[in-house]
């Protein structure tokens, strides 16, 4: 056993209200650049729909991932040799278009243009070329299922395009999207100048500026295109979920700023020897695979493997308060985004719990259930979660609602001094104790309780190397680039 | 006078920068170590030029690199006539397709999307390969078994450059284009370090050994691998 601590965010989807503060907090501190215009480190984006970049879940399009062949799992778009003779010219990896044309408007023109007949109007111009445009996408272009017959009606996960026609059984939720920071970076496994690692130490997967020589076998392999080619530097960077930030105990840029505090942050211990099992696992078994190798923060023998490790003792005091091995592995709520692509993803997603169908008879059904649904009658259908979280496997999804609506169910008859089953929470694998700190954390939980962010360990840190590992981190830089005379 | 300027001075100089220069951009700008790919941009294109261009390239330096290393063997394999036709048919092959390439990669850079990225720098690039492809091909054509005679007079010649002994004659009386191929050589030479260039010098071959997930520790500064 190899005991290793990360850094994980869970997102409760149940909360997402589809704000994009996140995102603009994320691109106000990081992506805020000539070259880096187009990304969004934290995308949100509308399930069913596009996406961004568009259909990237749609690996025969990209290439993305690794796939299962016997029992060898390998890259989909290259292998070593097709890596070498692929260096000129990357055919899978997605072009500007897909992203979107970065633009802004010629404000100055209202208050710069002389007097005229005409009312003055700030046209948009292209960032990349500075050129006048028309725009014809953007980031969100189908946020909350606009222009559905052709993004989300093309979403690979949806099977029945018809419900989007369906008034009563239309659905939508938001999901916010940074890099997983997975245990089996594909990034890092297609990276033929070994520029992208996963920091030992807290997981964050970074991609290191001094090394990266722009080959761009990331942005093909990274199945959830979180990797971005710069245009101006000529190299690749990617979500560093703000290191900057977590490694003096401050939640990420995109967590702190989060409207609908749906997200947490805390330690997770993983036995790094058993990834293997992991990648090598059938599709159903996925889930519960990845689940299998993340340890238990008070067992007596785990910490001690833990300290011989190295993993200082404030991290694993962190990981016994970490609210996201109370979600991931205690309660089995959340789950890893597509985990198909066996890459390990290690940020989670607690599923929605979505309003009722709108037809007489459900509603009806409902009332008898004291007002709150069955998983049957919610809009969202648990085949398409199963398709985003679990590889199709649509029992555990069932486990976790269950478990959220029985959640429901409690603390409404709580709240109004009813009488209540207490086998209807017990058939869902919760006591009443444990309901209570469930609901806690999902809708009370303190600044504190929410981001359970250890610092690093400054005398882990040498100096001499201080300057080296600055280049060796993190994102683009600021002075010219383009390697001129 | 112009022969002491091309096979002497400017391969020094050249030399010079590129020894001098390289190790300081290595240490000093790395973060502007890239090939600057453009693909993002534009890849229709950059298809039909990126390709061909490398394919082509890289096989036809490869070739000259074998001549000069090893000279007599080359030399008792050319002397065989078929051998000979063939491999002189097959490295015309390879410069019309780099020729091919960078003519396409000229055009694009000239009337594609891709203008707002480009700079001095990348048309002295893209212009110096082109004259090489030029000059290369024309030299195929017309100034036929190059594989013989350039074992006979540019290799002697390089090594006497090496050997601090330039020996111009052995060289003088080749024709301009010969002239300007080697000008253009020592000129990607020179500017090599100042450029984008500098791309093709570290090839990545690691990742063909390493086992596919590199983590870093800052704890014992040890590269532990999985
Ligand atoms: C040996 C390995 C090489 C690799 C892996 C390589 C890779 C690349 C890549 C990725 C690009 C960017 C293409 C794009 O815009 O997406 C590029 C451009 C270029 N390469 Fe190479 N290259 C190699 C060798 C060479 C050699 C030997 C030369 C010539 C001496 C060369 C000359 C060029 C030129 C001139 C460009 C610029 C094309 C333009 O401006 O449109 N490359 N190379
Ligand atoms: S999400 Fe993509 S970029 Fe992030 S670690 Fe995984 S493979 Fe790499
Ligand atoms: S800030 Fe929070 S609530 Fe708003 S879109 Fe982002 S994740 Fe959702």
């Amino acid at each position: 056993m190899d005991v290793r601590a990360q850094l994980v965010m869970t997102f409760n989807l149940d909360k997402c209200l589809g704000c994009h503060t996140c995102s603009i907090s994320c691109k106000n501190i990081w992506t805020d650049r000539k070259g880096a215009e187009y990304m969004w480190w934290n995308n949100v984006e509308t399930k069913p729909g596009a996406g961004y970049p568009k259909f990237w879940e749609d690996q025969e399009r990209y290439k993305g991932g690794w796939v299962l062949k016997g029992n060898k799992v390998k890259l989909k778009a290259f292998g070593k040799l097709s890596t070498l003779l692929n260096m000129f010219f990357q055919p899978h990896m997605p072009k500007l278009e897909d992203y979107y044309h970065p633009w802004t408007y010629e404000y100055s023109k209202l208050y710069e243009g002389g007097e005229e007949d005409d009312q003055p109007v700030a046209e948009p111009v292209s960032l990349i070329t500075g050129e006048k445009m028309e725009i014809e996408f953007g980031p969100n272009w189908d946020d909350d299922l606009g222009g559905s017959p052709l993004y989300a009606e093309n979403d690979v996960n949806l099977e029945e395009r018809r419900i989007l026609h369906t008034f009563s059984k239309l659905f939508m939720f938001y999901l916010p999207r940074i890099c997983n920071h997975c245990l089996n970076p594909a990034c890092v496994g297609a990276c033929p100048q070994r520029a992208i690692y996963k920091r030992g130490e807290d997981g964050i997967v970074l991609v290191d500026q001094n090394t990266c020589r722009g080959w761009r076998f990331c942005v093909t392999a990274c199945p959830y295109k979180k990797v971005y080619y710069n245009w101006n530097t000529g190299k690749s960077e990617k979500c560093i979920f703000c290191y900057p930030r977590v490694e003096t105990a401050q939640a990420n840029a995109c967590a702190h700023s989060c409207v609908g505090k749906i997200r947490h942050v805390g330690v997770l211990l993983y036995d790094a020897d058993r990834i293997d099992e992991v990648i090598k696992a059938k599709d159903a078994d996925l889930v519960e695979a990845q689940r299998r190798i993340i340890l238990d923060p008070n067992d007596e023998r785990i910490v001690r493997l833990a300290k011989e490790n190295g993993i200082p003792d404030s991290w694993i005091e962190a990981a016994r308060k970490s609210p996201t091995y109370a979600f991931v592995k205690e309660y089995e709520i959340a789950f890893p985004l597509h985990p198909e692509f066996r890459t390990v993803p290690m940020t989670f997603y607690i599923p929605p719990l979505s309003p009722i169908l709108a037809t007489q008879r459900i509603a009806y059904e409902v009332e008898d259930y004291d007002e709150i649904p069955s998983r049957e009658s919610l809009r969202v259908p648990v085949r398409y979660l199963a398709k985003l979280f679990s590889a199709g496997n649509e029992e555990i999804i069932h486990e976790a609602l269950d478990k959220m609506i029985a959640l429901r169910y409690y603390m409404r008859a709580k709240n109004l001094g009813e009488s209540f089953d207490e086998s209807v929470l017990r058939k869902a694998g919760l006591t009443p104790e444990s309901a209570e700190r469930l609901y806690k954390l999902m809708t009370l939980a303190s600044y504190e309780e929410r981001f359970a962010i250890p610092p690093a360990h400054r005398e882990y840190l040498d100096a001499k190397d201080a300057e080296m590992r600055k280049g060796a981190k993190g994102f683009g830089i600021l002075s010219s680039t383009r390697g001129g005379v | 006078m112009l022969d002491l300027l091309i096979f002497v001075a400017v391969p020094y100089i050249s030399i010079a920068l590129a020894l001098v220069v390289t190790p300081y951009r290595y240490f000093s700008g790395r973060l502007t170590w890239s090939a600057y790919s453009t693909q993002f941009l534009e890849r229709k294109t950059l298809f039909w030029g990126s390709v061909p261009w490398h394919y082509g390239v890289i096989l036809l330096l490869a070739g000259h690199a074998i001549g000069f290393l090893f000279p007599s063997a080359v030399q008792s394999l050319l002397s065989n006539f078929s051998t000979l036709l063939a491999m002189e048919s097959i490295a015309l092959g390879l410069g019309l397709l780099a020729l091919l390439g960078t003519v396409i990669l000229v055009f694009r850079r000239a009337f594609t999307g891709i203008r707002a990225v480009t700079e001095v720098a990348d048309w002295i690039v893209i212009l110096l390969v082109l004259n090489q492809a030029i000059t290369g091909v024309y030299m195929g054509l017309f100034a036929r078994w190059g594989m013989e005679w350039y074992l006979h007079t540019a290799v002697p010649w390089l090594y006497s450059l090496l050997t601090l002994k330039p020996n111009i004659a052995l060289v003088s009386g080749l024709p301009l284009m010969f002239k300007i191929h080697v000008l253009g050589a020592f000129l990607i030479l020179a500017f090599l370090p100042f450029t984008k260039f500098v791309h093709f010098l570290f090839l990545p071959f690691g990742f063909l050994f390493d086992p596919p997930i590199l983590y870093r520790w800052v704890r014992d500064r040890r590269a532990k691998r999985i």
